[in-house]
């Protein structure tokens, strides 16, 4: 099986040396991973279902760490970095998942507030912020709808909106249309395609859809079985 | 501008269960407590009226010789009085013996000299009775320190347990609190996950549920020191009103140190939650990358 080793640049936003995964006594999840994403970059990450998507995505918004090889994001090896120093490249990653992860007891507003509220800022330093990027995202009539209360599609857009509040280096997005209409989906993918051009963020998208991977021509990495393997679709940098 | 939702929900019914277990262990801490100091206080004004008396007995003389008696144990250094007791201080010092019906006829009592020593510098039994021996009566002298010690002795072991019932209460409060944190913890794994995305660092994290706990364990313990409070002053005040003269029953005074069992235990309690939680929290945390 060939191994892909994508190289974009050489000051990359995202680089992934030998990186391997193992949960607990089983076989290794991902097997010697080597990436490269400049900054700036819009790359989609697509497999089977069990292929390592899912894990490849939690070692870069480092809710794992590899048990072995290396993560350097934003230039920085992140096995080398403190525990605050981790929370701090945290607040340069914005992350959607498909199942939303919302605080359904509060708001809209208060779930897009979430991450400035978390570094400590107030509400009237970031009230005019929370509210123009909820009115970007289609959400200004529904600032004080809770979860419960929003669609599946409107949730979706209020957890894309509270990745984006911090205007993050780095977005990572886990099948962010699993759970909303192809019409939707395509909507989702517009904005990120228009995050990716306006602010010049690095944006990495696992999933399967092959229709919308083919439709937004962007490089793609494919995982099969934990291996990072070349895809027939790679377009290039 | 509204003030912002809580990040960490509501209580829930786990934290109700948690409140009562809370309030529960506060007050048989202070009950402990409460009645442990009454107990002592009365005891130990009982012991330091007791530790200055002294009973002479007398045989083989008549009252007026007791009077002789009497006169030469006031006239000893280290006493403050001694006094011959009277037929009537006799029988109700031997009602409890005899009942209602006064001493039987016949019955052989000796002459009694009640002494009162000196606080600073007390006459001993000893210097009494060979006062009395060498002036010809025959007379023993008892001192009623010889009880109180053992009054002492009881005191001691009284005030060691209160303090190991209130050390065992706090402790078992910190564990239940802490199981309680871990399992509040487990219940909101999905929000100290987005919190930890969010770039929460673990201190903004632990200090979420440790103001959480802090609350609930400065509400339970107010509810558990007040209810203890009420519970003493009933059982105390009953007793009083059922008419018991027994000066070993707690001596409820609310004086500064019961004030400050009452005021303490609430903060107490706020504080063991409150350091519970965040051990826990922390420790939990860790675990996480």
């Amino acid at each position: 099986m060939n191994r892909f080793r994508p190289d974009f640049s050489d000051d990359p936003a995202v680089e992934l040396n030998g990186v391997s995964l193992r949960y607990d006594t089983a076989d290794d999840v991902l097997s010697d991973i080597n990436i490269r994403l400049k900054p700036g970059s819009f790359t989609f990450l697509t497999g089977a279902s069990g292929a390592g998507k899912s894990s490849l995505l939690k070692l870069l918004y480092l809710a794992l760490a590899p048990t072995a090889g290396d993560i350097r994001l934003f230039g920085q090896r992140t096995g080398m970095l403190k525990r605050k120093q981790l929370s701090a490249i945290r607040r340069r990653i914005g992350v959607v998942f498909q199942d939303f992860r919302l605080l359904e007891h509060l708001t809209a507003f208060e779930n897009v507030a979430l991450p400035l509220r978390v570094a400590g800022q107030k509400e009237a330093a970031y009230r005019t912020e929370v509210v123009d990027l909820l009115r970007w995202v289609g959400l200004g009539e529904r600032l004080n709808a809770r979860p419960p209360q929003l669609s599946g599609g409107e949730q979706q857009r209020v957890a894309i909106a509270r990745a984006l509040i911090n205007k993050p280096d780095l977005l990572i997005a886990d099948e962010p249309t699993g759970n909303v209409d192809p019409d939707m989906a395509r909507r989702i993918f517009r904005l990120f395609q228009e995050l990716n051009r306006r602010l010049d963020t690095t944006i990495i998208i696992a999933t399967h859809d092959m229709h919308i991977i083919r439709e937004f021509e962007s490089p793609v990495l494919r995982l099969q079985h934990g291996i990072l393997v070349e895809d027939v679709e790679f377009q290039g940098a | 501008m509204s003030k912002p939702t809580p990040l960490l929900p509501e209580s829930d019914a786990r934290e109700a269960a948690l409140f009562f277990v809370v309030a529960a262990l506060c007050f048989l801490a202070v009950l402990a407590a409460l009645t442990a100091r009454g107990t002592y206080t009365a005891a130990k004004a009982w012991s330091a009226q007791v530790e200055g008396q002294m009973t002479v007995r007398l045989m083989d003389t008549d009252r007026r010789g007791a009077d002789e008696a009497a006169a030469i144990v006031r006239g000893l250094y280290g006493v403050e009085s001694a006094s011959v007791l009277s037929q009537a201080e006799m029988e109700a010092l031997l009602a409890p013996s005899f009942g209602p019906g006064g001493i039987p006829e016949g019955v052989p009592l000796p002459l009694l000299i009640a002494v009162e020593t000196m606080a600073s510098a007390p006459a001993d039994a000893e210097t009494v009775s060979s006062a009395l021996k060498a002036a010809g009566f025959n007379a023993v002298a008892e001192a009623h320190a010889t009880y109180a010690a053992e009054a002492r002795r009881a005191l001691g072991t009284l005030r060691v347990a209160a303090i190991g019932v209130v050390v065992l209460l706090t402790a078992t409060a910190i564990a239940v609190i802490a199981f309680a944190t871990h399992a509040a913890l487990l219940a909101r794994k999905d929000i100290v996950d987005v919190l930890h995305l969010a770039g929460a660092e673990d201190s903004f994290i632990a200090h979420l549920f440790e103001r959480r706990f802090w609350i609930l364990g400065l509400k339970a313990g107010a509810a558990g020191s007040v209810s203890a409070l009420a519970v003493t002053a009933m059982i105390v005040f009953s007793a009083r009103s059922a008419g018991s003269q027994s000066q070993l029953l707690p001596q409820l005074s609310l004086d500064f140190w019961d004030l400050l069992i009452l005021a303490i235990t609430p903060v107490a309690a706020g504080l063991a939650a409150r350091w519970a939680a965040r051990g826990t929290v922390t420790h939990s945390l860790r675990a996480t990358l």
